[in-house]
This record gives structure tokens, C-alpha cells and sequence, in this order.
């Protein structure tokens, strides 16, 4: 190894070291999985408990007409109804309601023969889809009564079972589930990249601003070139990030090999096997890594550029907007494009470098844009790392050893020029 | 290899309307050992970030070793700044290794030699301890010790023993010492005259950003020469009058005469010697460094406040 990368090699490794050493390092890679998990696991136990809480419903039928079967079609639909006997007086049931037996009683009458009026009497509105639900199945239920009275309804009952859209895909033709583990994993990995950009992009900031605050850098440029100090310390914060993913990645895997047989072996009644179908291939695993190396060079040079130039935290909030703005713009239009309703520019968008970890990376495993087009985007960034690895290292240089007042627009371009 | 460790030629630095330095000249031979001394402000810290290319001057140029001071010439400096910059959070001994490894050492040589160093330091049982639970002296010691270790050959040393206690500062003098001994070349900047004087063969003084003067502190002394005899006998006094000197000044239990150039120091003596006076000191008093500032620059104690204006000095 000669000198440059025994250098380069000792920066990488105190940053790597020094970072995974720490504790927010070890808390926040098992916290953030566990973290997670434990959300997935609360929020189906709230579902479950809901579910559970959810007290009865009661059906008074005055018509004697469309009350029983109101009451299958709303036991179809999922809801604990029982028809309770006309007599029973409303006041009983409201003292019902007020003192919790049960959530709401229906009361079906005249009107609801005539115009599909009834009354849904609770201590609690009922929201806007049970009652959009409730009402349909009510409307139904009386028309199909009214029609079976009625002469010459032929064709009219079919109408009434709803209108059903049937979709049909022009071009080539993709499997469902693939289908959904594309648009699950580009989700996914844009979401990955689009926080990991963020988060190890700011320890490289955090990095350099901190060293050219305490002025070790001064003493440390007089052993080394800038370059390497940089190329080092971007590789060490690389390094630290890609071992937070592996561990997660891990832990997934873990969960995926173990946890899902176990959960098929204890609910045989589930069909799991679907969600192994799901999971991503490895072909789709490696082009997420191309782009977070890629990405992860491309916008860390530019976050150390912005620690370079900066010399307090506030500054270095305000100058680090604009580069936060590039990776936070193109999560903001996947998100946009996840409707389906994509303009075609937005895939033009995605092979702008500073965009394309962020917007091509789910297009490509979702095959929603050709390879050549995800083909093109590498080239660019490729191109874009080395462009901006060229600039932002020559404001670095400069910038480490800079006191004072953060530079303008116009110093900023003299000293690209210059240094 | 004749050619000198530093050499600054007319140079000259200014930050927006303020000048730092102004059109100065140095020259340190190898092997020799300079005191930069003036007050706060004066310009010593930008001249030495000026030698390693950690400012640009205006005018001007800046050598070391007989060239531009890029990376290899730098690297043969051992360069401790004024700010003392250490990673706080690094444990003691890792931070050193560290500093060796940049320069290109191995890695197990370094750690050695940086443990050797923190024993004769008093910082052994502190290896593994991070840096910022050390004392500001202790760091500073540390920090120090990452200056020497690669064994360099030139020290640039920014007020090296500035906030140290007594111990600890003859301690590091004794190691710049050493380290001269072994044949490094030794630049170091103070405010403190006193200390200059004890440690350097050659000075350069600056005020408000320009040379007052520079060169053998011995000569430097000799030139200052001052005419003023110190005596301290038994006895009448009135003699002294009778000698033609244009000054007596009573100092403790001492006389200070200030002769006139062309009274000789012996014709002092004689008549001492003459009059009967049991004599107990008999000197010639050469001016300290501290008189010969003042007589070139002014009162340097009054130190302006020019450290709110950041590091732009």
C-alpha cells in the first residue's frame, strides 16, 4: 500500500471506528428495527382490539318488510346486528344506548319504504363509511322489494348488483405479484435511500464542520492532501452507514427465514405464501446498493463542500438547504408518481443524477421505464460523482482552512476556479 | 543541504483593511532555534500559518527547506497551532496513532513510541481515557506530543507553553531542547520575554505587524549595550559623583550608573578601588529583552484586544 492509501485507509478507519463506536450508533441500529417492529405489532393489536371492542348493533323494523333481510346483508358486511322485536319501545332502547349494551340501534319505518329514510340512533355519529355502507345496503334492500312488485323488471335486478370494472393491461404482460414486489421494493428502497442520503449525508457534514471548528484540520492538511482527507472520511461515514443497512438487512432476512415459516407453521389457516413471493430478488438488492453507493458519493461530496465553507451549526443549517433540497424534490415527486397517474416527464426527471437513486431505482424494479433509460441514469451519475467530487473538493480545500465569514455564490465559483 | 529551514521574503498579509503582516523578512538557519516574540496582534500567528500554507500571503514568499511548503516538505514539520484542535472525543493513545499513521508511519511503531511519550509526560495511566476529560494542559501535552512524533525536522511551535504551570512548562522546554539537540530546527512564538531569553540563540521581535528586529540574541544584546554599570559596596557614597557618569539610579541596595559613552567601565572600578569601599558587585549590565522591545517597539505590556477579532490574525 503506498502512502496516499495508508492515509486515505487511517482517516476511513478513525472515522469508522469513532462512529461505531458510539452509542448513538449501537442504539440507533437496534432501536430503529425494533422500533419498527413494535409499530407493525401496535398497530395490529389496536386493529384487534377495536375489532374486539366494538359493541352491538340493534334493528327495529316497523315495516316488517325489509327488516330481516337489512339484517343478513348487514351481517354479511361484517356487522353484530340483531333484529330486536317492534315492541320493546324506542325509550328502552335509547337507555340501551346511553348506558354502553349496545353502540346504536337502526329503526326502519314507513319512510324507508318510501324514500330509503331510517334512523341510526347512537351517542356517536357513525362515519362516513359505515354510513355510506348501511345506507347502500338499506336503498338496495328496499328496491329490490319495490321492484319484486312491480311488472317487467327484467335486467334491471342484474343493474343493480353494481357496476364492476374490469381492468385491462395493454403491452406486456406482468404476473400480480410480481407486479406488487416491484412496486413494494421501489417503494421501499426510494424510502431507504431517501433517509439514508439524509442521515449519513449530515455525518459527513457534521464531520468536517466539527474538525475545521477545533482546528485539528490544520494540523492534520499539514500531514495529508484534502483530497485524501476527504476521500477518507466520505468512505469511513460510507462504510458506517453500509454496516447499519447489513445489520438491518440481516435482521430482515432473519425475520424472513425464520419468523415467516414459524408464523405459517402456528396460523396454517393464513396463506403466507404470497409474502415470499413479494420479497425482492437479488438482482433488484444490487442495483439498490449501485445507486446508494453512487448517490451516497454524489451528495456526500456535496455535504462535505457545505461543512467546508460553513463555521458554526447555524450556518451550516442554512447552507445545507440546497443540498438537502436535491434529495428531498425527488422523493417528493415519487411520491407524486406513486399514484400511477406519472406524467412521462417524470421519468425524464429520474435520469437527472441528482435524482435518479431517489425516482429511477423504483421505476427500474417496478419496470415501469425500459433498461436502457435505467442504463442512461448510471452513466450520468457516474459522470455526475466525478463532476462533483472535482468541484466540491475544490471548495473544500479551500473551505477547511477558511475563517471567517461564510463565502458568497461568487466567492464560492473563484475559489473552484483557483484553487 | 545548506539552504535555510525558513524563509520568508518581504512578506506581506492583510485581512479586509486590517494588515497582519507587513513586508517581513526571516531567515532560520538549519539546526537553530528562534523566538517569534510580540505582543497579541502582532502578526506571529498569521506569519506561521503563512508557513504552512494555511494562509496565502498577498505578497510575497514563503519556503521551507528551500521550496514551496507543499505536502512533503510539510509533512518533515512538526506543527502545533495556537487553537489547540484535538478530537475530543478520541481516546488519548488512539488519537496519536492516528496522528503518526497520516504521516505515514506504522502503525505499531507509532503506537509504541506515542506510549513512550506519554510515560515521560506523566500520561501513561491516561492512554485509553478520552481526550476531553483531560485538563486543557494535559490536552495540551498531548497535543504537543503528536507534534514530535514523527520526529520532524523543523518545529513550528504557536505559544507552546502558553497556560501550562511552571512544571510542566520547563518539562516541554527541556524536550524543544532535546529536540534541538538531536538537530531540529525550532521556531516558536511568545508573548513572554522572559522565556525567549532562557531558551533562544536568535529572536525576532514584531509589533503591530512589522519586524523591530532580528537576529543572535547574544549580539542582539551586546549592540543594545546600555552603558549602565551596577555596583553594591559598603561605605560613603559621595565618590560617585565625583566620576562624571550623566546617571545614578538607586536599585535596592544597588547603584546603577549610566556612563557616558566615552567614560570606560574600568575608570569605575579604579576609583572604587581608590576610594576604599569594600565592594560586593561589580557589573555590567546588559539590557534584558524586555528593555531592548520597549526601546524599539514601545510598552508591549499593554496587549490590545485584538483576540475578539477572531483568527483572522
Amino acid at each position: 500500500m503506498n502512502t496516499a492509501w495508508k492515509q486515505v485507509w487511517a482517516v476511513l478507519r478513525r472515522e469508522y471506528v469513532e462512529r461505531v463506536k458510539t452509542k448513538g450508533f449501537v442504539i440507533s441500529t437496534i432501536a430503529i428495527p425494533v422500533l419498527m417492529l413494535g409499530m407493525i405489532g401496535l398497530s395490529a393489536f389496536m386493529a384487534v382490539r377495536a375489532e374486539q371492542s366494538q359493541r352491538q348493533l340493534a334493528l327495529v323494523d316497523f315495516t316488517g318488510e325489509v327488516g330481516e333481510e337489512v339484517a343478513r346483508r348487514m351481517g354479511a358486511a361484517g356487522y353484530d346486528l340483531e333484529i330486536v322485536d317492534s315492541g320493546i319501545g324506542l325509550e328502552e332502547l335509547d337507555r340501551r344506548v346511553l348506558e354502553e349494551e349496545i353502540e346504536a340501534y337502526i329503526v326502519l319505518d314507513e319512510l324507508t319504504l318510501q324514500e330509503g329514510a331510517f334512523a341510526y340512533r347512537s351517542r356517536e355519529s357513525p362515519g362516513r363509511i359505515r354510513g355510506a355502507l348501511m345506507e347502500s345496503i338499506v336503498v338496495e334492500t328496499v328496491l329490490e322489494l319495490r321492484l319484486s312488485l312491480t311488472e317487467n323488471t327484467e335486467g334491471v335486478r342484474e343493474l343493480l348488483g353494481g357496476s364492476h370494472l374490469s381492468f385491462e393491461r395493454l403491452g406486456e404482460e406482468v404476473s400480480e405479484v410480481e407486479e406488487v414486489s416491484g412496486i413494494v421494493t421501489g417503494v421501499a428502497g426510494a424510502l431507504i435511500l431517501y433517509m439514508s442520503m439524509l442521515l449519513y449525508g449530515q455525518f459527513v457534514l457534521r464531520s468536517v464542520l466539527d474538525e475545521k471548528r477545533n482546528r485539528v484540520v490544520e494540523v492534520v492538511i499539514s500531514a495529508l492532501t484534502p483530497g485524501r482527507l476527504m476521500l477518507g472520511k466520505i468512505l469511513g461515514v460510507g462504510s458506517m452507514g453500509m454496516t447499519q443497512l447489513g445489520i438491518w438487512a440481516a435482521c430482515a432476512a432473519l425475520i424472513g427465514l425464520v419468523g415467516v415459516p414459524m408464523l405459517a407453521a402456528n396460523l396454517p389457516e393464513a396463506d403466507l405464501s404470497q409474502i415470499v413471493e413479494v420479497l425482492p430478488g437479488v438482482g433488484a438488492l444490487v442495483l439498490l446498493l449501485v445507486y446508494f453507493i453512487l448517490g451516497f458519493f454524489l451528495y456526500s461530496s456535496l455535504f462535505a463542500a457545505v461543512g467546508a465553507m460553513c463555521n458554526t451549526e447555524e450556518e451550516a443549517q442554512q447552507a445545507n438547504f440546497p443540498v438537502m433540497m436535491l434529495i428531498i424534490i425527488p422523493f417528493m415527486l415519487q411520491i407524486f408518481s406513486l399514484e400511477g397517474s406519472a406524467f412521462a416527464w417524470m421519468d425524464w426527471a429520474a435520469v437527472f443524477p441528482f435524482f435518479s437513486p431517489i425516482m429511477m431505482f423504483p421505476r427500474a424494479v417496478s419496470g415501469s421505464v425500459e433498461w436502457w433509460m435505467v442504463g442512461l441514469s448510471l452513466f450520468f451519475m457516474v459522470i455526475a460523482v466525478g463532476a462533483t467530487a472535482w468541484v466540491a473538493g475544490r471548495i473544500y480545500r479551500v473551505g477547511i482552512l477558511m475563517q471567517g465569514k461564510r463565502p458568497t455564490l461568487r466567492e464560492l465559483v473563484r475559489w473552484v476556479r483557483e484553487a | 543541504m545548506t539552504e535555510a529551514a525558513v524563509r520568508l521574503a518581504g512578506v506581506t498579509k492583510s485581512f479586509g483593511s486590517h494588515t497582519a503582516v507587513s513586508d517581513f523578512d526571516l531567515e532560520i538557519p538549519r539546526g537553530a532555534i528562534l523566538g517569534l516574540l510580540g505582543p497579541n496582534g502582532s502578526g506571529k500567528t498569521t506569519s506561521i500559518r503563512m508557513m504552512m500554507a494555511i494562509l496565502v500571503p498577498d505578497r510575497g514568499t514563503v519556503e521551507l527547506f528551500g521550496g514551496f511548503p507543499d505536502f512533503a516538505r510539510r509533512s518533515r514539520v512538526g506543527y502545533l497551532p495556537e487553537e489547540r484542535g484535538v478530537y475530543e472525543k478520541m481516546k488519548v493513545l488512539e488519537q496519536l496513532v492516528f496522528l503518526g499513521e497520516i504521516r505515514g508511519m506504522d502503525r505499531k511503531i507509532v503506537r509504541k513510541r506515542a506510549m513512550e511519550w506519554l510515560e515521560r509526560l506523566d500520561l501513561g495511566e491516561w492512554a485509553a481515557k478520552k481526550v476531553q476529560t483531560l485538563s486543557k494542559g494535559m490536552q495540551q501535552k498531548v497535543q504537543f506530543i503528536g507534534t514530535v512524533l514523527h520526529k520532524p525536522d523543523l518545529l513550528i511551535l504557536d505559544e507552546p507553553f502558553s497556560g501550562l504551570d511552571p512544571i510542566n512548562q520547563e518539562v516541554l522546554e527541556s524536550i524543544v531542547l532535546e529536540q534541538r539537540e538531536q538537530g531540529a530546527t525550532i521556531l516558536f512564538s511568545t508573548h513572554l520575554m522572559e522565556q525567549a531569553e532562557r531558551l533562544c540563540e536568535r529572536v525576532c521581535l514584531i509589533s503591530k505587524s512589522r519586524k523591530v528586529l532580528d537576529g543572535n540574541l547574544k549580539a542582539i544584546k551586546r549592540r543594545e549595550r546600555s552603558n549602565v554599570v551596577a555596583v553594591e559596596f559598603e561605605g560613603d557614597d559621595r565618590w560617585l559623583t565625583r566620576l562624571g557618569v550623566t546617571e545614578i539610579e538607586r536599585v535596592g541596595y544597588a547603584h546603577h550608573l549610566t556612563l557616558n559613552p566615552r567614560v570606560d567601565s574600568d575608570r569605575i572600578l579604579a576609583a572604587a578601588v581608590a576610594e576604599g569601599v569594600s565592594l560586593r558587585r561589580f557589573e555590567l549590565l546588559e539590557p534584558t529583552l524586555r528593555e531592548i522591545f520597549v526601546r524599539h517597539a514601545g510598552d508591549p505590556a499593554p496587549e490590545p484586544a485584538l483576540k475578539a477579532a477572531g483568527g483572522a490574525r
